[in-house]
């Protein structure tokens, strides 16, 4: 299996364009599972509204009872008790509104959490050409502003939409019951509107989903801008920011009206359909009560019931929005949680018979980025145990490459990376980053302190207070490196290790790998923004780690790697053994940069 | 009653129904709209009254009666649309021009007022925060004008039939008034807590996606995951309490509602058993109030959007208020020639001394290094002498003048910085390097020959065009490197900053590199910090920065004298120095 090609599946690549051809149906089924949990919520609020519904139903009938009964037969007892009656059912009206509220809004809250956890725990889960290829805001409003939208329609929309069904439902009930034929004539209109809706919400959905795209890219630009603020003011290019800003700022605009104007045509034709509707049976009414088959007085209160029959609809018209607007985001939701990592870890291959010296070993290794050509071709190298390598090489030879590969940032195109005999992509990811330390080209912090960056990610130390941490520094040999944190590590860094130099940047990232006790250690270019003075040192902690630790190193600095058992050069994709010190160095100043 | 609500929920910070003042005119048609459409609204029941009364006095309906129907409901589908179409265009124009507003503000302020406000807590006001606003607009204005159209006019219509009922039934006005109140001071916190919620959740997210690289190899999700699920909590949590104020304010302002209709049936019922009251307006009564419900419950509806959008409004306020820096300088840096003088210039940063006492003189068209451990300050005297960031005390002179005394944009034109910490955006390779935008294709085609990087873009299919990944993933930490130099060396600078730029960039294009600006840019003035003697011994002068203070300057070979830091230094890279010589 080891020459079989594997096919490269990097298309991480949220699309930019539409997919509205999923039906309502479709799209409301993919959503379930996320409701599932809370179908008691869901049941408590539809009772809710249901009997919120019939005390408002009821209170008018008891008016109308009582004036005929009591007021009319002056009898203010009975009106009194009326009025204890009708206190009753609102009180009850109250109660279920509050539920109706509650109930209701809960389940959007918890929606709402389940969404974004959803979403964040999946991005969790992918590799990092996910993000290579997508953009920080875009990812960002789609956890933040699509699941809003869809948290907007089921706190405020759905109890509103039931509610409204069940009021609507139980009119044209009445409607139809009370007089057949005015009844159809009455609710002629409605089925008109039915069809239409299912017209328009295509297009409605369409225009939103457009508009939610927009609002991603605005917020990628933001994003993009802000974090590279300080280069923009030294190139004098705050126009810039201005200038893209209130480009992707107008983009939005106009697919926001696009969509606003979509999302508002319903309530003007509902309207007009409600209106048309009393108009009908009014005329139709008149012209039976001509053919003697209808009362004046019938007539009259038919022509209000009409409207308890087209009140709720014409709400339904807003939430109809609401929910085509709820639907553009899940779709865009549900493209990041429909996506699948490529690089799971695959069942136990066999063992390949390895020296018990052999750490890693690159079997033929290619490699590329997207479709684009090799960056690495045909590679095949061993690492001993507790040797230190050095990669060396021009710029954009390809050693992130190599050193990314050995770590499982990225899978090989072609070949395999095997550790300590066993393809790597048999290994479960906490067993290979146990065994794998790699400290990155471009330092990372997140915001907290010196010492929780120190610790972020460790198992083992991760508990430990600021006293007890210092206790394990020194234990490592790490001690000394203290000197260049002379404000101690309790100073807050933020996310771009702002008051901080890159110098001490990279010696945080030291630390944090080397306390993890990795079986192999990658340095990156890891020291290359500290001194030689202090770089000395951090040689002499290597030197100090386990007879175990394999030490890879990559630099272009070469006494960085005087001390490294074997010497790598790599160019152009291709990985030679250098021999000695000088013929690396022979090599770097004769050969041709790849690029 | 509730105009004057809204106005005190807003006062804490800002008043979101001023922002209405400053687009009079969408707000005038916008009312007159939404009162045309409602008042044509209110004519239907009396056309269809008419109707039937007509009919029943002549069996026939006149044909002036079906046009003036047909007029009405057409008046009214006229202007509802109007006002839907409307209410879209002012919201989204008010959000665009609010969004264009912040980014100017924005694109005024230093670097350091950008990392204080922080990306993440702008990001919300831009995209959220706006959001709300627009809400407010989109769905209150209209809102708030009919109910309070109906509001009055059902008031008055009670007030005529019977005022001293009317009266007891307008009690629930105050009522409602204090439970908004009320509820609405408590609100208004939680929303504002709302918001900074999001805030932090932007923040894990912006860390997780561009930390990710390191969380793969930490296998530290499950610890992402965790920092998520506690911004996430909090953000239910604070859901959970705003949800909890509604669905108690909504049933209490129904049944306050409800209350009134109660006692028109008791006491309406009693004036009428009593005689005080027909029962035609008994009836009417109770009409009128139906009418009167509705708008108020409309108006705790609207209620929560005014409280969101007020909490938010406050919080854009707040960066719009951000007072701008003050940029008196007038001078022009056309002519600049790159001498840099510093005098007794100190930075402390909070109670952190960052750099002591420290003074120096570059003279125009020469090469200095700046050298020195980590963490001695070296980026920051950088950023010092770009005028990033102001001296605490001292100064700093460029061909005698203090910095604050040029104008920002023309001192900017002449000196060029490449900064230790690559930063590409998503656009091409030229608009990369062109970031200024206003560069000769020979002064682009002489910076990327200099940084090396020709050939590179050669072998790219797309040549200057190919579009780089946001943060330059498709790129090597060289070749982004490399790209920041041609960047800052198309502006044809005179003076030219490189923060470590050799760090990342190999010894043979290093060397390539510093020989080509030395040939294509021979007057530049040329501060370099750098962690390597080797490629600076040459230089004109070297200032050895050691924990804030520069405890030596002067040439290679004057230090080697005087100086033992400088001399412990040179011989801890000698061993690397020796293959440097042999390749000479």
């Amino acid at each position: 299996m080891s020459r079989k090609r594997v096919p490269v599946n990097m298309k991480y690549q949220l699309s930019n364009t539409t997919s509205s051809s999923d039906s309502v149906l479709g799209a409301v089924r993919s959503f379930w599972p996320l409701l599932r949990h809370q179908r008691a919520q869901l049941v408590g609020a539809l009772v809710a509204v249901v009997l919120g519904s019939l005390a408002n139903l009821l209170g008018p009938l008891v008016i109308g009872y009582t004036v005929d009964q009591f007021i009319e037969t002056r009898n203010f007892g009975g009106v009194l008790q009326a009025g204890g009656v009708l206190l009753v059912i609102y009180i009850a009206a109250a109660i279920a509104s509050y539920f109706q509220t509650s109930l209701m809004g809960a389940v959007g809250q918890r929606l709402l959490f389940t969404l974004r956890s959803e979403i964040f725990v999946k991005l969790q889960s992918l590799p990092l050409a996910f993000f290579q290829q997508n953009k920080v805001g875009d990812l960002i409003s789609r956890i933040n502003n699509d699941t809003d939208k869809l948290n907007q329609f089921f706190s405020q929309g759905l109890v509103q939409f039931m509610s409204n069904m069940f009021l609507m439902v139980g009119a044209a009930i009445f409607l139809l019951i009370l007089n057949p034929r005015l009844g159809v004539a009455a609710l002629l209109p409605a089925v008109v509107l039915f069809f239409l809706t299912q017209f328009l919400s295509a297009w409605i959905k369409q225009a939103n989903a457009k508009s939610l795209r927009a609002v991603g890219g605005m917020s990628a630009e933001v994003s993009e801008s802000l974090e590279n603020f300080k280069l923009i003011t030294v190139f004098n290019r705050r126009d810039y920011f201005r200038d893209r800003f209130s480009e992707v700022n107008e983009a939005n605009y106009q697919s926001a009206i696009s969509a606003g104007i979509a999302n508002n045509t319903l309530i003007p034709i509902y309207g007009l359909a409600s209106n048309i509707a009393q108009c009908v049976v009014l005329f139709y009414g008149l012209m039976l009560i001509l053919q003697g088959n209808l009362s004046i007085g019938l007539l009259v209160s038919y022509v209000s019931y009409v409207n308890r029959f087209y009140d709720p609809i014409r709400q339904v018209a807003s939430i109809w929005s609401t929910f085509q607007v709820a639907l553009a985001g899940w779709d865009r939701i549900a493209e990041i949680l429909g996506l699948h990592s490529d690089m799971e870890v695959t069942s136990t291959s066999a063992k390949t018979v390895a020296k018990k010296t052999e750490l890693l070993r690159f079997d033929h290794v290619s490699f590329a980025y997207d479709q684009g050509k090799d960056v690495l071709h045909d590679i095949s190298f061993t690492l001993q145990a507790g040797k230190t390598y050095a990669f060396v090489g021009p710029t954009g030879g390809g050693k992130t490459t190599i050193a990314s590969l050995m770590s499982r940032l990225f899978d090989p195109t072609k070949g395999r990376v095997l550790l300590e005999g066993q393809d790597i992509r048999s290994i479960s990811s906490q067993t290979r980053t146990q065994k794998i330390g790699f400290i990155l080209q471009e330092p990372f912090l997140f915001s907290g302190t010196i010492g929780e960056n120190i610790l972020y990610g460790n198992k083992e130390f991760g508990q430990l207070s600021p006293k007890e941490l210092e206790k394990v520094l020194a234990d490592f040999g790490l001690a000394d490196l203290l000197k260049r944190f002379p404000h101690g590590l309790d100073v807050t860094v933020g996310s771009k290790g702002q008051s901080l130099s890159l110098g001490q940047q990279q010696l945080i990232a030291f630390i944090r790998a080397v306390l993890r006790k990795p079986r192999l250690l990658i340095l990156d270019e890891a020291t290359a923004n500290i001194d030689t003075m202090t770089e000395q040192l951090l040689d002499e902690i290597l030197a100090k780690l386990s007879k175990e630790t394999t030490k890879v190193i990559i630099a272009h600095r070469f006494n960085t790697i005087e001390n490294a058992d074997e010497i790598f050069f790599v160019n152009a994709g291709q990985v030679k053994k250098a021999g000695s010190l000088k013929h690396a160095m022979e090599l770097l100043l004769k050969e041709k940069r790849g690029s | 009653m509730p105009k004057t609500t809204a106005h005190q929920l807003a006062s804490p910070q800002a008043n979101v129904f001023a922002l209405l003042s400053r687009y009079r005119t969408y707000s005038i048609f916008l009312i007159l709209f939404t009162i045309l459409a409602n008042g044509l609204g209110l004519l239907v029941p009396r056309v269809i009254a008419a109707g039937i009364d007509t009919f029943s006095l002549t069996q026939t309906v006149p044909n002036s009666l079906i046009w003036e129907a047909s007029a009405i409901i057409a008046g009214i589908f006229v202007f509802s649309f109007a006002q839907n179409v409307l209410q879209t265009f002012a919201s989204e124009r008010v959000a665009r021009d609010l969004r264009n507003e912040l980014a100017a503000k924005i694109s005024r302020q230093d670097n350091s007022t950008i990392e204080k406000l922080t990306p993440a807590v702008l990001l919300t006001n831009l995209t959220s925060d706006i959001d709300a606003i627009k809400t407010f607009i989109a769905q209150a204005v209209a809102g708030i004008v009919s109910s309070l159209l109906l509001i009055i006019g059902s008031s008055i219509l009670l007030l005529i039939t019977d005022w001293k009922l009317a009266l007891v039934v307008l009690l629930i006005i105050p009522i409602i008034g204090i439970a908004f109140r009320v509820i609405f001071s408590r609100v208004q916190t939680l929303f504002i807590k709302g918001q900074e919620v999001i805030d932090w959740l932007n923040k894990v997210i912006n860390e997780s996606i561009l930390g990710s690289g390191l969380i793969r190899i930490l296998d530290s999700q499950n610890q992402e995951n965790n920092k998520f699920a506690q911004a996430n909590q909090a953000a239910t949590e604070t859901g959970m309490k705003i949800l909890g104020y509604f669905s108690s304010l909504i049933p209490i302002i129904t049944f306050t509602g409800s209350l009134a209709v109660l006692a028109i049936v008791v006491l309406g019922g009693n004036f009428v058993i009593n005689g005080e009251m027909t029962l035609g307006s008994f009836t009417a009564f109770n009409s009128y109030v139906s009418i009167l419900i509705f708008p108020i419950i409309m108006i705790g509806f609207m209620s929560n959007v005014i409280a969101r959008s007020a909490a938010s409004y406050g919080r854009i306020q707040a960066v719009l208020q951000t007072p701008d820096p003050i940029e008196a300088g007038t001078l022009s840096a056309d002519h600049l020639q790159g001498k840099i003088e510093a005098k007794n210039v100190s930075l402390l940063l909070g109670p952190k001394t960052i750099l002591k006492d420290a003074s120096f003189t570059i003279k125009a068209g020469t090469r200095t290094a700046l050298i020195g451990p980590t963490a001695a300050g070296k980026t920051q005297l950088l950023s010092l002498l770009v005028g990033l960031i102001p001296p605490t005390s001292g100064s700093i002179t460029f061909d005698g003048k203090k910095i604050s005394e040029y104008d920002r944009t023309s001192l900017f034109r002449r000196v060029g910085m490449v900064f230790q910490e690559s930063v590409v955006f998503n656009m091409t390779i030229r608009e990369n390097i062109n970031f200024s935008q206003d560069i000769s294709d020979e002064a682009l085609q002489k910076a990327i020959q200099t940084a090396e990087l020709s050939s590179f873009i050669e072998s790219l299919p797309k040549g200057l065009e190919t579009v780089i990944s946001e943060r330059g993933t498709s790129l090597s930490g060289g070749q982004k490197q490399r790209l920041m130099l041609a960047r800052a060396l198309a502006l044809n600078p005179q003076v030219l900053f490189l923060d470590d730029f050799t760090a990342r960039v190999d010894l043979k294009t290093e060397r390539k590199i510093l020989k080509n600006v030395q040939q294509n840019y021979p007057d530049i003035t040329l501060i370099s910090v750098t962690q390597k003697i080797a490629s600076v011994q040459d230089y004109d002068q070297i200032l050895l920065l050691m924990e804030g203070e520069i405890i030596a300057k002067g040439t290679h070979q004057q230090l080697l004298q005087d100086s033992p830091e400088y001399i412990q230094m040179y011989e801890s890279q000698k061993s690397t120095s020796q293959y440097e010589v042999s390749t000479e």
